[in-house]
């Protein structure tokens, strides 16, 4: 046998046992939709926005 | 010739007055907020601290005029006009001059 087939061997062994031993992990789908909310970022794009129109807005003295 | 001697000068006060008159109604709206008729409410419009007959007609004037613009900004930004006018209203409140009247969260006209 030569070195490198006894380390294949002992790997596939190995293998083999952490497989065996390993607990059997279950992945289940959530029952419910996954939602990802957006809503946040948007508004606060919005509100930047709003905000500097507004700024301009009050620098004229006639209005504010 | 006599008689128009004698108008001349009630014309000439009537032109004055005139005059007098429509600089007293040219307050402006600076002017109108320093001198604490009109201040800076909650909701992005100019209220009425103290009744002036010049200085709501420059209010309503200007509150129309900022409406305007309000929804301008609404309709762009696809919110509502009211959201617009509140965010003004907190802007325009931290912004009014010290001295001048803004209404605070119970809605009284405080001086800043």
């Amino acid at each position: 046998m030569t070195p490198l087939t006894q380390i294949s061997l002992g790997s596939l062994l190995l293998a083999g046992l952490i497989s065996g031993c390993a607990p059997t992990v279950k992945i289940e789908p959530p029952d419910k939709p996954i939602v990802i909310n957006l809503n946040v970022k948007i508004e606060h794009e919005i509100k930047i926005k709003v905000d500097k129109e507004l700024d301009q807005l009050l620098t004229d003295d006639k209005l504010f | 010739m006599k008689s128009l001697l004698k108008i001349k000068p009630r014309l000439l006060m009537l032109l004055s007055l005139c005059v007098l008159s429509l600089n007293a109604f040219a307050m402006t709206l600076q002017e109108a907020k320093s001198q604490g008729y009109l201040g800076e409410q909650l909701n992005g419009y100019l209220g009425l601290v103290q009744n002036n007959p010049e200085a709501k007609a420059v209010m309503d004037d200007v509150n129309t005029k900022r409406r305007a613009h309000y929804e301008t900004i609404a309709k762009k930004n696809n919110i509502s006009a009211s959201d617009v006018a509140k965010l003004a209203g907190e802007k325009a409140i931290a912004a009014t001059d010290k001295g001048n009247f803004v209404q605070n969260a119970q809605g009284k006209w405080v001086k800043k």
